[in-house]
């Protein structure tokens, strides 16, 4: 019971700072993430109409078919789910109750942009895209971002790379 | 998010990222950024709104082209809602 009411809460929460936009500052004001002093850096060699490209989002985007992510949790789920890249909108979802995504319910490309990307490949814009692409759930906190950059993280690296990605796109939910 | 683009830069894969939360991403550091002081779950727009859609993902993935300096955040003033957006898709 304490769990759904939880849930709820945070539900509740990413509402008000759709409603009142100014309060998303607040919000975060308090809230320490990790800071780091060195930039990684992968100069790019290609251009984009000669490159592999792969969508990494952290909305909570996965197949209906698959687990969704853990929303118990309070530090978060740093797993993540393997997409096809020609998956339809139709056989996705969103599993993320820190942020309101009603209206990516209704059109998922604003948080996951999977049909605009294949038109920019068929426009010669992308040279292709990668086979899979991979969703996270943002909000990860704690003893899971250590997971998230020392096993996840590297593990969806690994696969880009056997597929031969040159450059990845990521967007947030 | 920024989390990510480090690792996966670090690995050898250029990123770049879109943030509605600029905060963190100064904390986080991610190689290539564009903000956009949207609301969190509307990081490419308007449900529906396919050619602004087009629009933000070709200007963030034109970043991995142009940008220079790591660590740089763009933050071009583009509203999130209510805008027509030219499709230049074709210049």
């Amino acid at each position: 019971m304490k769990k759904i009411l939880n849930r709820l809460k945070n539900r509740f929460l990413t509402k008000l700072l759709v409603w009142f936009p100014a309060l998303k500052e607040k919000a975060v004001q308090n809230v320490q993430s990790i800071a780091f002093d060195t930039i990684p850096w992968k100069k790019v060699e290609k251009p984009l109409s000669e490159s592999r490209l792969a969508l990494i989002t952290t909305a909570g985007v996965h197949l209906k078919t698959q687990e969704p992510f853990d929303m118990v949790d309070s530090s978060g789920d740093p797993s993540f789910r393997e997409i096809p890249s020609d998956s339809g909108i139709e056989d996705l979802m969103i599993t993320h109750d820190y942020f309101d995504h009603k209206d990516a319910d209704t059109d998922i490309n604003i948080v996951y942009p999977s049909e605009r990307l294949r038109e920019l490949v068929e426009e010669g814009k992308i040279g292709s895209l990668s086979s899979s692409f991979y969703g996270f759930m943002g909000h990860i906190t704690d003893h899971h971002v250590t997971t998230l950059l020392e096993e996840t993280g590297p593990d969806v690296a690994r696969r880009l790379k056997k597929d031969e990605v040159d450059v990845a796109f990521v967007a947030p939910g | 998010m920024g989390l990510i683009q480090r690792v996966l830069e670090e690995e050898g894969i250029a990123t770049v990222g879109i943030s509605v939360e600029r905060k963190f991403t100064e904390e986080v550091r991610p190689p290539r950024t564009m903000f956009l002081r949207w609301p969190y779950g509307h990081a490419v727009g308007e449900p529906g709104n396919v050619e602004q859609q087009r629009f933000i993902v070709k200007k963030a993935l034109e970043l991995l082209e142009t940008m220079q300096t790591p660590g740089e955040i763009v933050a071009p003033p583009y509203r999130w809602r209510r805008v027509d957006y030219l499709d230049d898709s074709k210049t």
